[in-house]
């Protein structure tokens, strides 16, 4: 079994847990449904979001330069990191340079996947995670399993003993607005406090050299406006070409990330408050190779709003870190191996291919046919074991050939007719654990059409 | 007896599934019957093995090619290439894109069709004369919904239609249940099911209970894959329900 | 240099160009658009209060909040400006500020720096009341970004409904880190003061 496999074994023996986990992510799924269905031309937006997406793919670098352009016009400092540790280290200096020491932090899956936290923290600098969920998971140490929803795996009385003991909260209370209230004011300190705020990037306007992040909380502007240095860091696929393209993507994200019509804070940076600092990090990350791959290009369109990660029934049951990758889910499953081939070849096998993901993309990208030719591409660069290879080998063989295909079908049945059961199902039969395998008919269907038609006989008359 | 004026000239083919043909040959069986009644000459090239799915979806594409040559060597001298399931039609249509486009090649692929949308979109017709007095859940194979649109999947903000339903509503005296998931996957997914095996069996139980909340008494669907996968779980765990294929269904008629 | 090397990668991966598409015709969705503005605004969890005068604003805004510090006269912003004295503005309880415009798919309004002297007020006061007039709320979003005609100032917010959070199993909670209550008074036929 896969590393992904065993991870959601792990997940499923917790039968009430995961149940839960399923049921509440269909919900979100079903909420977006409602709001989808509230905008008239849905379908037609998510083509424009596709095609300017496209668009901006095929002329990242002049829009780029116009945003860097435009961003030092307005009082920005531009910074560009060719790779994870690049960009850990220009955050590290803005925070050195200025003898900060107070950093808090809102979401960006970017910073997560360039791990900037356990980078500064080794440096001895504290960072605070201030997005709820992200801020309990900090303190349980524990990765998001969710890109938008990073504590969707943990339960209240988790959160509430969490909290009990990391912040003082009172024991055994699990009541929702109590412990948001608890971490409100724990993290209000923190704000008011902070020298340095780091955000993610939702949308870089190229037009405007402005910087858009999408929160519910509104941690990012508390940060961003009680701190006197903001830092902004995106990857390069986030830039988009003008103002008026920001309508098609802000009303495609919320509707199809939390089935919200849109987050209650969608805030535009452009430059500095009187006296403060504002850095901006362009970041690659192996992100200019993947636009030179066309058959996986397109998974730079994402908005990473987590809608594939609702819908998909195997998410659903398996929890995010059975992906053991930053973003996990279906567009997880087809950027984890363009970042580490071996390490996630696993991932695009850990489908079903059902195609729904694809269906409620924002950006339509293709990603179930993305996962099909991961599949072909990994086993081809040599990732699966000798035995998937021997078992693939002999199969193509014998499904090529009439004759050995027969005869293989009629010794397979046979067995399964009139060899004792317990031989049958065995460790080896992974099939045969909860499934009984299909009964043996008297003769194949080729069987029976043979005797009871004439060989060659077009008509096939009895 | 029906006659399709111009598609009763046509031949067809009929590409019966290897694990139809291994193990529900009753489907073949009653594909091969219901094209009959409809009028039609049809013809089982016995020399067929596969489409080559089970291969490609491993990620051994490159090792099925030449079983995929084989099928449009096979299949290119009929007008219409027939076949109880839809994951099949769907690999044929969409994933032989890696042969050499030649004229075989794109006849074949433009020409195969699962049995309701051929039913449906070439024959042109809805209603079968079928007789089917029962509480019917139809699950809705991903490849065909999704794939091959033989209807709207649940997600997609356009106007409603189902080839299936279509079909199976003119039935008398059916009923056809609706479902708290109209068009979950089943978790069969070909290989899935056997290398992702926990996941695979708790898509399949959360399938079936949906529709034993829902009062199923007949299962039905395009893809005999899925139904294998599911009668598998529901025979291990006594569960009271039948699998029918849709061409059995569509079958039993007064045609 | 890094911006050279990734700019290089870029222009070394060689996509055919794919065209920017023609701008977005949105289909309009029916109905009046303070309805559909109210409707979604309380969706958002905002609360919502119509007027039609600019007395009757006046009466309102000195009734009901009572003690609220009202900045939608430039003349008081002198007492905000700073960054640095955050403990005035921890202490803010009811803030009043001008919204630009509204609109009506989302429930959103518009602000940015030339309706608060200091960037952190609208987020860190316990509740925000926003005045609207009715005539300023567009449809959606796309004629949203047309008025702000691409003058944006150092920064601009949409805002639709309080701060909020579903991070502890779904259960929506109001007041996450910006404020707890979000009240929009809508006035008709009136010159804002």
């Amino acid at each position: 079994m896969t590393n992904h496999a065993h991870r959601a074994a792990r997940f499923l023996k917790n039968e009430e847990r995961a149940a839960w986990h399923d049921k509440t992510l269909w919900m979100v799924r079903k909420k977006r449904d409602l709001m989808a269905l509230d905008v008239p031309d849905w379908e037609e937006l998510r083509e424009q979001a596709s095609q300017i997406k496209r668009h901006s793919l095929s002329k990242l670098d002049d829009y780029l330069v116009q945003f860097e352009e435009q961003a030092i016009n307005n009082g920005a400092q531009v910074h560009w990191a060719s790779t994870a540790g690049k960009l850990n280290e220009i955050v590290y200096q803005i925070i050195k340079e200025n003898n900060a020491s107070r950093i808090v932090k809102s979401k960006s899956m970017l910073t997560e996947e360039c791990g900037l936290n356990p980078f500064l923290e080794k440096r001895g600098i504290e960072i605070i995670d201030t997005d709820l969920g992200e801020r309990i998971i900090q303190l349980k140490r524990e990765p998001p399993s969710h890109i938008v929803m990073p504590a969707i795996h943990i339960k209240k009385e988790e959160i509430s003993e969490l909290f009990h003991r990391e912040l003082n909260s009172e024991e055994g209370n699990t009541d929702p607005t109590y412990l948001a209230a608890t971490a409100r004011l724990h993290l209000r300190q923190k704000f008011i406090e902070a020298e340095v705020a780091i955000t993610g990037v939702n949308f870089a306007v190229a037009e405007n050299g402005a910087v858009v992040v999408c929160t519910n909380e509104g941690n990012a502007d508390m940060g961003v406006h009680a701190a006197p240095i903001q830092i902004h860091c995106m990857g390069i696929e986030k830039v988009i070409p003008r103002l008026s393209d920001l309508a098609v993507f802000t009303r495609l994200l919320a509707r199809s990330a939390t089935g919200q019509p849109i987050t209650t804070y969608t805030s535009h940076y452009l430059n500095p408050k009187p006296g403060g600092q504002m850095h901006i990090i362009i970041v690659d990350n192996g992100r200019s190779e993947l636009i030179g791959k066309e058959d996986y290009r397109d998974s730079l369109k994402c908005i990473r709003c987590g809608a594939c990660m609702n819908t998909c029934p195997v998410y659903r049951r398996s929890g995010g870190h059975s992906y053991h990758y930053v973003i996990p889910g279906p567009i997880g499953s087809i950027l984890a191996p363009h970042s580490n081939s071996k390490e996630y070849e696993d991932l695009p096998f850990a489908s079903s291919l059902c195609g729904s993901c694809s269906d409620v993309c924002p950006v339509k990208i293709d990603i179930h046919g993305q996962l099909y030719r991961w599949r072909q591409d990994l086993s081809q660069q040599g990732a699966r074991s000798p035995i998937k290879k021997g078992i693939m080998k002999v199969s193509g063989k014998i499904l090529a050939s009439d004759k050995m295909y027969d005869w293989s079908g009629k010794a397979a049945r046979w067995c399964i007719k009139y060899l004792p059961r317990v031989l049958i199902y065995n460790r080896l039969n992974t099939w045969g654990r909860e499934r009984e395998l299909p009964e043996v008919p008297r003769e194949s269907f080729k069987e029976w059409y043979n005797k009871n038609f004439r060989e060659g006989d077009k008509n096939g008359q009895k | 007896m029906f006659k399709m004026k111009i598609v009763s000239r046509s031949n067809i083919g009929l590409f019966i599934p290897c694990y139809i043909d291994q193990f529900y040959p009753k489907v073949g069986i009653a594909t091969l019957e219901l094209l009959e009644k409809l009028g039609l000459e049809v013809f089982y090239p016995s020399e067929q093995t596969c489409c080559g799915q089970p291969l490609a979806n491993s990620g051994a594409e490159d090792k099925a090619i030449k079983t995929y040559n084989n099928f449009v060597r096979i299949f290119s001298k009929f007008d219409y290439i027939v076949s109880p399931s839809g994951s099949c039609v769907y690999h044929v249509r969409e994933n032989y894109n890696i042969l050499p486009q030649t004229d075989e090649v794109r006849k074949v692929r433009q020409n195969t069709f699962e049995l309701c949308e051929f039913i449906v979109d070439i024959l042109k017709t809805d209603d079968l004369k079928i007789d089917f007095p029962h509480k019917v859940g139809v699950h809705q194979s991903c490849h065909g919904l999704r794939g091959l649109k033989l209807a709207t999947p649940s997600e997609l903000i356009v106007e409603h239609y189902s080839k299936v339903h279509r079909l199976l509503k003119k039935a008398k005296g059916i009923e056809i249940i609706n479902l708290d998931r109209e068009d979950e996957c089943c978790g069969f997914g070909g290989t899935f099911s056997i290398f992702q095996p926990d996941i695979s069996v708790k898509m399949g139980k959360d399938r079936l209970d949906d529709h034993r909340r829902n009062g199923a008494e007949v299962i039905t669907a395009t893809d005999m894959s899925c139904l294998m996968h599911l009668e598998g779980i529901a025979r291990r765990q006594n569960r009271e329900v039948r699998f029918l294929h849709i061409a059995e269904i569509l079958n039993s008629n007064r045609l | 240099m890094d911006r050279n090397k990734i700019l290089l990668n870029i222009q070394r991966s060689r996509i055919k160009p794919v065209n920017l598409p023609e701008p977005f015709c949105s289909a309009e969705k029916e109905g009046d658009k303070t309805i559909l503005f109210k409707e979604m605004l309380m969706q958002t969890g905002g609360d919502c209060i119509e007027v039609n005068s600019t007395e009757e604003l006046n009466s309102l805004l000195d009734n009901n909040f009572r003690g609220a510090t009202d900045l939608r006269r430039n003349e008081l912003f002198k007492n905000f400006l700073s960054y640095s004295n955050k403990d005035s503005l921890e202490r803010l309880k009811t803030v009043i500020l001008e919204g630009q415009f509204g609109v009506a798919e989302n429930g959103s309004i518009w602000i940015d720096d030339s309706n608060f002297p200091n960037r952190l007020i609208p987020f860190i006061t316990e509740e925000l009341v926003l005045c609207l007039d009715a005539k300023q709320i567009v449809r959606n979003m796309h004629e949203a970004y047309l008025r702000t005609d691409n003058a944006i100032s150092g920064f601009g917010v949409f805002i639709s409904g309080p701060s909020k959070t579903s991070d502890i199993e779904q259960h929506l909670v109001y007041g996450a880190h910006g404020a707890k209550k979000l009240i929009v008074v809508i006035s008709h036929e009136t010159n804002l003061v």
